[in-house]
């Protein structure tokens, strides 16, 4: 579009960070992309349970960060810090209270967006692998959930947690190998509550991420599906040639319903 | 090889649908998950507050509010009265583990059933290969996806409402119907309160399984007040993977409990 004249000022203020960001990493052309990339026009409101889960975590990520600097992970300390957290550190209840139910939560939202994608038949050709990767990423929020409820060291969390490992003994051939890999000695102790927390704040959440930029990247490449019932879903099949278009001053074609698209859908 | 020029025709014309009739990401879906993000996070605050501002500073049930108390009591090795449960999601696990009875059978509900379920979840977009969409047209998916729903519902529900008696009530029962001499009767109580019945049954009460029915367990060779301590302190000795150690009990309650099963020899004993 050729300017009639030059930017505003405002605008060039803008621009030439962008610009200058854009040259060296390509990255604003990428969130514009992703910005305005087209979906289909039948997106409704339970396409956004996938995102709300994301939300769901990104809150877990950050309040379990900011718990992360005042829990002490050893077994005669574990407990009060936590009441520390909750009576003494400003704001510490809410944070606490924000991450033990966001993990109720998080884990609701996954259950409803797989129900979603599984409505949809979106795990179907070629949407196969983001099934996939999204079933890893359930097991590892459930994964989450057991191991951070030992954290705060207390009756309900420390006995859960020896029937969990006990169980997991009960698994032919690696059974007795799980359970001492669990504890992280001959016994439940000081070891397992350190291993429980590695797993809980590091190994888990940074292979939950890695698989989320997978699964988004996925859902940006491949698309979201229509609703299955929808008349103008997308990728319906068309049975009766197109119509000559008629387009003419605009170049669009006319209409959202062709009679062909419509009379073809079932 | 029609069939794949079909998946990818379809594919093809979905991109081609979505690029001419589908409308920018923003704002108008962007608005969507927005809205939704920012209810969930309301949810989870105001979760959050009601949880603290209803309870008080006490640990356990005293300073409980709607939503549970602030805490439970500190973790202590040597409890004798609590009954572990998993958080809530894992409900469904928790119960399917009480359904199955007979001690060998309690491996398919703690390995067989959910690594088979999972196996099948995984698997579902390469056992299910049909291009169809539509719900009303897959009945076989449809049908399936609510069976599982149900049975992970009820299956939650029952193991929410599971209950254990605690406290002594049962053992002067015990006492009489399986001839129990006195000194049996301290350790009657430790058995009840200290969670045995979780996986063990006796004389009828208690859980089905993982653990064998004990009230005939003293007239088996060999099983006298040693073997008892010795077993309850360390089950791995025995080759017992499952059952957790006890050896946190002291000496006191792990013999109170040795003499209580040693004279435990069944009604017809004793």
């Amino acid at each position: 579009m050729a300017q009639q004249r030059p930017p505003s000022l405002v605008r060039q203020i803008i621009n030439y960070p962008l610009d200058w960001l854009e040259e060296r990493s390509g990255l604003v052309g990428a969130v514009r992309y992703f910005l305005f990339r087209k979906v289909p026009r039948d997106t409704n409101w339970s396409h956004t349970l996938g995102s709300a889960t994301l939300t769901a975590f990104l809150i877990q990520a950050i309040t379990g960060a900011i718990l992360a600097m005042y829990y002490k992970p050893e077994t005669r300390t574990a407990y009060e810090s936590i009441e520390r957290i909750t009576n003494d550190v400003t704001l510490g209840w809410l944070v606490r209270g924000m991450h033990k139910w966001g993990a109720s939560v998080f884990i609701i939202l996954m259950f409803l967006h797989m129900g979603r994608v599984f409505l949809f038949g979106a795990y179907k050709y070629p949407r196969e692998l983001n099934w996939v990767i999204g079933v890893l990423l359930l097991v590892l929020g459930l994964f989450e959930g057991l191991t951070g409820y030992l954290l705060p060291y207390d009756e309900t969390g420390y006995w859960a947690t020896v029937v969990a490992i006990n169980i997991n003994g009960t698994a032919p051939f690696l059974g007795p190998f799980l359970v001492n890999l669990l504890y992280g000695s001959a016994d439940f102790g000081t070891d397992t509550l350190a291993r429980f927390y590695s797993l809980h704040m590091l190994l888990a959440p940074g292979a939950i991420f890695a698989l989320i930029g997978l699964h988004l990247y996925l859902v940006i490449r491949l698309g979201v599906t229509s609703p299955p019932w929808s008349p103008e879903a997308a990728g319906n099949e068309r049975y009766e040639p197109e119509p000559p278009s008629r387009d003419g001053r605009d170049g669009r074609r006319a209409g959202l319903l062709r009679p062909g698209a419509r009379r073809a859908a079932r | 090889m029609a069939v794949v020029d079909e998946k990818h025709a379809q594919f093809a014309r979905y991109k081609d649908d979505v690029q001419t009739r589908g409308k920018p990401f923003f704002p108008h879906a962007m608005f969507h998950d927005t809205v939704m993000s920012v209810v969930v996070v309301c949810v989870i605050i105001g979760l959050a507050c009601i949880w603290y501002f209803t309870s008080d500073a006490d640990a356990g049930e005293d300073g409980s509010g709607w939503l549970g108390p602030r805490y439970a009591d500190k973790a202590d090795p040597g409890t004798t009265s609590f009954i572990p449960r998993p958080d809530w999601y894992f409900y469904f696990l928790f119960y399917l583990l009480r359904i199955f009875k007979w001690p060998e059978s309690v491996i398919l509900a703690t390995v067989g059933i959910p690594t088979i379920a999972l196996v099948l979840l995984i698997a579902l977009p390469f056992l299910d290969r049909r291009r169809e969409r539509r719900p009303l047209r897959r009945p076989v998916a449809i049908t399936g996806a609510i069976l599982v729903m149900l049975a992970m519902g009820v299956l939650t529900y029952k193991g929410a409402t599971v209950r254990e008696s605690l406290g002594g009530g049962l053992t002067d029962t015990w006492v009489e119907q399986n001839n129990l001499p006195e000194n049996a009767r301290a350790g009657a109580d430790v058995f009840q309160e200290a969670g045995c019945m979780t996986c063990h049954s006796y004389l009828g009460a208690g859980a089905g399984g993982p653990g064998p029915e004990l009230s005939e367990i003293g007239a088996q060779s060999g099983k006298n007040v040693d073997y008892f301590v010795r077993y309850i302190s360390n089950p791995r000795e025995f080759g017992n993977n499952i059952m957790p150690v006890y050896a946190s009990f002291g000496e006191k309650t792990l013999n109170d409990l040795a003499v209580f099963l040693a004279a435990s020899k069944g009604p017809g004993g004793g």
